[in-house]
């Protein structure tokens, strides 16, 4: 196995884990398909900030 | 009704203000939408800004305040929904919520919506936000119901005496909204609310209270209303007195309620509240003509039936059926079909791709075998999810659910809790998250934990893959029934759990509650639509965020270490070794189903995606004879998309015939496109698969849940208590079924 592929598979996996992190922990289960008071819902876009 | 209540014209205390003016600010405007539960609130504010607010057609959907942004004629609108509360008094967690941003966040005007079906218990908080010195314009809502039913309402009367503007409104239909938002922000039409006259003997007392405030306590004033502040102050209202504190220092409020006090021989929270009921029960006379001759609505009749004393519980369990039986039907063909897609075109796909930009063959691997078929099998249900939760939502819309919750309010009562707890429980069955977030409509800390330890046997959508994967490969013939088991299994078992919980962990009586019981109605299929994807979009998103994030680590620990000839001895496979002994009395005690169950504790849906990555991965060497163009490739998808689409038809009209889920033929041939149902037949019996699907039902709540507990009880105590009760229940339950069913000769 080379160091590109060391290399690559540490970012994978950090990547891996930061996003399990993030959507698990960072936002505490909160935002349920953003219907909660956290979520910012403009008309315009419709878009919510969770 | 005292006969010295009434209104007056004087104006309220505060000056009166245009709703735009209030900040100085003539562009942006805050707009608090305050009602009873189920008035149409949230419907209303989706209506006006275009959003998706979660709505419902039972008491109890919105349980925080949630703020939109819009704009109207140029101006910056933020608009503020409310929990639905019945007045504001501070006993439950949802009338803190919408009275103290009321009172301390200070919006620029009030929408109160009012249920013109339902005046008079409507007009009880409309007398309290009166108090509270805001501009106010009442949305008389659901105001073509009124009219149906023969209600002549007086508006302009109805607006003389309140000095407020009243708006007929239906939310649902969008009728009376251009006016009511002219009315809102409009400087020149708001009317301002009169000062009502609740009485002299109060109305001395409040003289003198608020002289004493106004002479001694004037900081007060900067953050409260001052009659709303002299009212609470009289009630003795325990958050104001702590929240003020102004001590011991009580003896000017004594003072002035004595004579109250003696002359109507109660407390004054007591008068008090007799008060506002006498105006608003007056006010209704005044204005509400009712026909003379009431005939029989058709809530009522319907109600005959699924209220009744014996057919409530079979009616509701019935009703379950049906909604399985048709989640069944319409989805499978559907899962079936992005099964096939999935592991044929997709897969062949991200390995063309791969191939030709020469990525390291592990790479290939990692997208086929781990992304693919862990994020791939949980997309697979999909369309079974959206289904279930296409009927939850109708259930929801029609006003069935509430009836659910009084026909089980008997079983409630027997583990310490009532009905308005199985509200919560409900909502479980989409999520468990939000359902134990729900849980703060409960006035007592003692229901809110009880129900949220309960919900966890609730059956979320999460579920659902794995549910799926089994019964499609074990139970074909009984897919509806075989899954309505599951589900009636949970609420019973939560039953059985609350009653020993009452005897142990919680004991005491369950307070009285009455249940709101709303009027059928037939849900838009624009809302149906709408909710059906907030609900279901959730489960799009995990799949986008961790449950792709696991498919990857899954991937790895299936790998490691590098070169491992044997998936068993790869960390996944030993974790699963570990494991694998316990789950051996259980009829699956293999390392496969152990790691899965391991996985599936972040989230339910990764014990199919992880048993896709082990099983499918391990049998991919299967020989391709000819590989497809892009083109046969395209073709396929489509032709097979109708094929799908006949076949749920067909189950549909089917429903309560021979579904052709049950064809032999069709069975095998689902089988040849998605392969992991075959895998399993080879690993499973249909006793260990039905205890297996039994197990995943019953074991500790998911992560999130987890998370969403601490949250709400600011402890791990109840996660921990949860969790701990579910894994012995799981294994029991599991236990019991299959020694069980060998004993019965059925393995």
């Amino acid at each position: 196995m080379s160091f590109v592929d060391i290399t690559l598979m540490t970012v994978i996996i950090g990547g891996a884990v930061y996003l399990l992190y993030r959507s698990l922990w960072k936002k505490k289960g909160h935002c349920q398909g953003c219907d909660s008071e956290t979520c910012d819902m403009t008309k315009k876009s419709n878009k919510k900030d969770c | 009704m005292s006969s010295e209540s009434g209104v007056q014209s004087s104006e309220l205390n505060n000056p009166p203000q245009s709703p735009l003016n209030l900040r100085g600010d003539k562009r942006g405007v805050t707009i608090a939408v305050a009602g009873n539960p189920n008035s149409g609130k949230s419907t209303l504010i989706n209506a006006i800004a275009g959003t998706r607010l979660h709505v419902g057609n039972w008491p109890g959907v919105t349980v925080e305040k949630k703020s939109a942004m819009f704009e109207h004629e140029g101006r910056q609108i933020r608009i503020v929904d409310l929990p639905g509360t019945y007045s504001l008094s501070p006993y439950t967690q949802e009338e803190i919520i919408a009275r103290d941003y009321l009172v301390h966040e200070k919006p620029d005007a009030i929408i109160n919506v009012v249920d013109a079906t339902n005046l008079e218990r409507n007009l009880y908080l409309t007398v309290q936000l009166l108090e509270l010195g805001i501009p106010v314009v009442m949305a008389l809502n659901i105001h073509d119901e009124a009219v149906s039913k023969g209600y002549k309402i007086d508006i302009k009367t109805m607006e003389d005496i309140l000095g407020i503007e009243v708006i007929p409104t239906v939310a649902t239909k969008k009728t009376g909204l251009n006016d009511l938002l002219k009315a809102v922000t409009s400087n020149t039409s708001v009317h301002h609310p009169k000062k009502l006259n609740y009485g002299s003997d109060i109305e001395s007392a409040a003289s003198a209270v608020e002289r004493q405030i106004k002479n001694s306590y004037p900081q007060l004033l900067e953050k409260n209303p001052l009659r709303w502040l002299v009212f609470k102050l009289m009630e003795r209202d325990s958050y104001v007195m702590d929240e003020i504190k102004i001590g011991d220092n009580i003896s000017f409020i004594e003072e002035a309620t004595k004579h109250l006090i003696k002359a109507h021989g109660d407390d004054v929270e007591s008068i008090m509240a007799d008060e506002r009921y006498a105006l608003a029960s007056g006010l209704t006379h005044e204005v509400l003509k009712k026909p003379e001759f009431k005939k029989m609505e058709m809530t009522e009749k319907i109600d005959k039936f699924v209220l009744n004393r014996f057919l409530g519980i079979p009616i509701f369990l019935a009703a379950m059926w049906i909604m399985f039986k048709l989640t069944f039907d319409v989805s499978t063909p559907f899962a079936d079909w992005m099964d096939a897609m999935i592991t044929g075109p997709f897969k062949r796909w991200a390995e063309a791709i791969l191939g030709l930009i020469q990525a390291p063959e592990w790479t290939t691997s990692l997208a086929t075998d781990g992304v693919i078929a862990g994020v791939g099998f949980v997309l697979v249900f999909v369309p079974v999810i959206f289904a279930m939760m296409f009927f939850i939502t109708f259930l929801e819309g029609s006003g069935y659910m509430a009836r659910a919750a009084f026909v089980m309010d008997r079983a409630m009562h027997s583990m310490g809790l009532h009905g308005k707890s199985f509200i919560p429980m409900l909502l479980g069955f989409g999520c468990n998250v939000p359902a134990v977030y729900a849980t703060r409509t409960l006035e007592n800390p003692r229901d809110k934990a009880l129900t949220a330890l309960l919900i966890p046997l609730m059956s979320c959508g999460a579920r659902l893959p794995v549910y799926v994967v089994f019964i499609g490969a074990f139970f074909a013939a009984n897919a509806g029934t075989v899954l309505w088991s599951l589900y009636v299994m949970g609420i019973a078992l939560a039953v059985l759990m609350g009653i020993i919980f009452k005897k142990t962990l919680f004991k005491g009586e369950s307070p009285m509650f009455i249940m709101e019981l709303p009027p059928y109605r037939m849900p838009s299929f624009k809302s149906l639509m709408i909710h059906t994807w907030e609900k279901g979009k959730h489960f799009l998103i995990k799949a986008g965020t961790y449950i792709f994030a696991v498919s990857i680590l899954v991937w790895f620990l299936l790998n490691l270490p590098w070169g491992v000839e044997h998936k068993k001895d790869s960390y996944l496979g030993q974790v699963g070794q570990v494991f694998a002994p316990a789950l051996e009395p259980l009829g699956f005690g293999n390392w496969e189903a152990a790691s899965s169950l391991v996985s599936g504790l972040i989230a339910k849906e990764i014990v199919v995606g992880t048993m896709g990555e082990i099983y499918v991965q391990s049998t991919d060497d299967t020989d391709q004879t000819e590989v497809p163009t892009l083109t046969d490739d395209l073709k396929e998808m489509g032709t097979s998309f109708a094929t799908a689409a006949k076949d749920a038809a067909e189950n549909v009209i089917s429903t309560f015939g021979v579904a052709s889920m049950s064809s032999e033929e069709s069975t095998e041939e689902t089988e040849e496109r998605t392969p992991l149902r075959g895998i399993l037949k080879g690993q499973f019996t249909p006793l260990s698969a039905y205890a297996f699907i039994v197990f995943v039902l019953l074991y500790m709540p998911c992560v999130v849940v987890a998370i969403a507990m601490k949250q709400e009880f600011g402890t791990w105590k109840w996660f921990g208590i949860a969790f701990a009760y579910q894994m012995v229940l799981a294994w029991v339950v599991a236990f019991v079924i299959y020694q069980g069913g060998k004993l019965l000769g059925l393995g």
